[in-house]
């Protein structure tokens, strides 16, 4: 029996990594438990969408996929920490979380690096976390990000709660992108129960996504901005996210469009309000928004400070698994909004890819989808929709995998539904997947082009802690 | 080029007269959640049952809606709007009232000193929405500076804390750490209802709880996020400009 088990999470592991090999990357590794059965649940995308592979975990270590494959190191490393797993052969030792003592990171270095703790606490109004900088002065020696300072137990916190309230769980795991969460975790369980929506629905909660790009989109250019000491920028960028914030709660009820979304639909008649508010406020929200980034980008010395900074090669991006406008930024094609599963279809236009790769792609990559993201917004607001009646298969058991593109890239839930009840919900967002690569843009840049780097990645400490 | 200046004059004032004027949210926003007066108990008593965060207490013949435990999701009045009235009511700060010595000797200062204040945020475990509602009072729409706001990176500097989110057990000592740098007068505001109960988080094991079980808070203000408006109230409840009121439903 056990060395039948050895056996079945050995090949599961080399399943996985032969699926990586043949061009798949890895989105995620999830605990679960079922039935008393320690199991670890691989996530792999490939051509076909998201692929599972099951590796029950036996009394000997898995051999860890992060020997090799850097997109699962945090990954595996997680399972480690919070569940106790045993990996044989994981290249790095340091704890995940929670956050080590600053002292773990002082290495023995030459006399003319110190190592400097940047965090939690930072100046501004900045989201916890803590980097570790080894440093000879003004430039990056090497970085070593210590988060997870802000873990708040959620997905514990799911199974706590019933499931027709468990949507409002999803909005606190990243309150800014609210919409992202609870509606990639009302996918997961429609899909697990067989749950089929109308699509007056699909076409409201494809407004929402894409709103809550725009206004995410525009909160990173303005910080960039900012970072750039362009003050009036700053402020003009700031004002155009605020136009976005105000038509949410006008349709909503909530700036951040939270309390929208159930499972099975939306709450009220959501395509309605948004209908009637767009009728109003959606010109001028989008011409605020898109004249404003033509600001910025015609504004040279913010491009001077974007040009080059915080480079990153195809192949790191890609050994990495990185997702949303880093692996854009690089021409890496990851947009779940063209795979076919997902909401409906968005057309025209494609993908927004760039090849540079520095800090200047990726503010470019947001400012292409934010003008795209009004058309799909006006597509959806005014598609002939036919009348597919919702459906409800209603078993009241079974497991379920989503993924949206949520403004910082792909956002994915499992969930496993047993009897009404969720027994596990596990999230893999689109920053915990893209945080592992940000240390590596830093080598070569300077302390002043930190913040750049780091808004540049636009990324969210709420949704990496959980 | 762009000519940033003169956009800027194109657009002409965006900025709110609030709070020396009256400002409003639109009519769907979920502000102020109040019990209807004379509902019937099952009625409040089903409201409560979906509850996620415990905001409706029933005791024996007493129902109670605790604000600062509500995060406006508005499934109660969904389930009994006999019982529930949700309001665009903005104005939901609450003050605890122990603080008023502190709240005072700032107010004393800020009229020797000109009237501005120094801010230090601190996000002690939040869900991200908060800070960017605190990053928008600096937008133009309601640009606190105008009322002598400012943010200090130093807590040397810092006369009022705001901090956002459920404390964890990792950013305890560092919230800790950040108020006793802090010069006496100094004024904690709890932001967004995280902040001021728990919220959710209160069952959860990852978690001290609200910011009040860590440092003494002066002013919470509730909300998933609190609006900037929300916000700007607290603000001038903090420094003793404004006192905490229960101003009527305004819908």
């Amino acid at each position: 029996m056990i060395d039948a088990r050895r056996a079945a999470a050995q090949a599961a592991v080399e399943g996985v990594r032969g699926a990586i090999a043949d061009g798949g990357r890895f989105v995620a590794a999830f605990y679960d438990k079922e039935d008393d059965v320690r199991q670890i649940r691989y996530v792999v995308a490939g051509k076909m969408g998201l692929v599972q592979t099951i590796g029950v975990i036996g009394d000997d270590p898995i051999p860890a996929l992060s020997a090799d494959i850097r997109a699962a190191d945090w990954a595996e490393r997680e399972i480690r920490d919070r569940f106790g797993v045993e990996f044989s052969g994981i290249p790095e030792a340091r704890r995940l979380l929670p956050p080590s003592d600053p002292g773990s990171y002082r290495r023995s270095v030459a006399p003319e690096v110190s190592t400097v703790l940047y965090g939690p606490v930072r100046s501004g109004i900045v989201e916890s976390a803590r980097w570790v900088i080894e440093t000879a002065g003004e430039d990056f020696i090497a970085v070593y990000p210590s988060m997870f300072f802000k873990h708040r137990g959620l997905e514990h916190l799911f199974t706590t709660v019933d499931l027709q309230r468990a949507t409002y769980v999803a909005e606190h795991v990243s309150g800014a992108t609210a919409a992202s969460h609870a509606i990639c975790f009302s996918l997961a369980v429609e899909r697990a129960l067989g749950i089929r929506l109308a699509e007056e629905d699909r076409a409201a909660r494809l407004v929402l996504l894409e709103f809550e790009r725009i206004h995410q989109h525009l909160d990173a250019l303005a910080k960039l901005a900012d970072d750039g000491s362009l003050a009036v920028g700053a402020a003009q960028t700031f004002a155009a996210k605020e136009r976005v914030h105000r038509l949410l709660a006008q349709a909503t009820g909530n700036r951040f469009a939270r309390g929208a979304i159930r499972i099975g639909g939306t709450y009220g008649d959501l395509l309605a309000a948004l209908r009637e508010v767009c009728a109003r406020h959606l010109d001028e929200v989008e011409h605020e928004a898109t004249s404003v980034v033509d600001g910025l980008f015609g504004t040279q010395s913010l491009l001077d400070r974007l040009i080059g900074t915080g480079k990153l090669s195809r192949g790191l991006v890609t050994q990495y698994g990185s997702v949303g406008p880093v692996a854009r930024g690089n021409g890496v094609s990851t947009d779940v909004r063209m795979t076919a599963d997902v909401l409906l279809p968005i057309g025209e236009g494609g993908e927004a890819l760039e090849k540079d790769g520095d800090a200047f792609a990726r503010a470019r990559v947001r400012a292409t989808e934010i003008r795209r993201s009004f058309f799909i917004v006006r597509d959806a607001l005014n598609a002939d929709l036919s009348s597919v009646a919702p459906s409800h298969a209603a078993p009241r058991s079974g497991i379920g995998l989503a993924r949206v593109e949520s403004p910082q890239g792909e956002l994915v839930y499992f969930v496993r539904v047993v009897d009404g009840r969720l027994a596990r919900v596990a999230i893999r967002s689109a920053s915990f997947a893209n945080w592992p690569l940000f240390v590596h843009t830093l080598p070569g840049n300077i302390f002043t082009d930190f913040s750049f780097i780091e808004h540049s990645f636009g990324l969210i400490q709420a949704e990496t802690d959980r | 080029m762009s000519n940033w200046l003169g956009r800027g004059l194109r657009r002409g004032v965006l900025t709110t007269r609030y709070p020396f004027d009256e400002a409003e949210m639109p009519d769907r926003y979920r502000g102020r959640v109040r019990l209807v007066e004379g509902a019937p108990a099952q009625a409040v008593l089903r409201a409560g049952s979906v509850c996620l965060s415990n905001a409706i207490e029933v005791q024996n013949e007493s129902c109670h809606l605790r604000m600062s435990r509500c995060f406006q999701c508005g499934a109660c009045e969904r389930e009994a709007p006999e019982a529930v009235r949700i309001s665009n009511d903005f104005e939901v700060a609450i003050s605890d009232g122990e603080a008023d010595a502190a709240r005072h000797r700032l107010r004393e200062r800020m009229r020797s000193l000109g009237r501005s204040f120094m801010i230090r945020h601190v996000d002690a475990g939040s869900d991200a929405s908060c800070d960017q509602e605190i990053q928008a009072l600096f937008n133009p729409f309601y640009d606190i500076n105008r009322l002598g706001f400012f943010l200090t990176a130093a807590p040397r500097h810092a006369d009022v804390l705001l901090v956002t989110g459920v404390v964890t057990h990792s950013m305890a000592a560092p919230l800790r750490e950040t108020y006793d740098a802090m010069p006496d007068p100094r004024v904690v505001v709890a932001v967004g209802t995280a902040a001021c109960s728990g919220s959710i988080f209160l069952t959860g094991r990852d978690v001290v709880g609200p910011v009040h079980d860590v440092l003494p808070v002066d002013v919470r203000i509730p909300g998933a996020p609190p609006a900037p408006l929300s916000i700007i109230n607290g603000l001038w409840i903090a420094v003793g400009r404004a006192t905490a009121h229960l101003a009527g439903p305004r819908r």
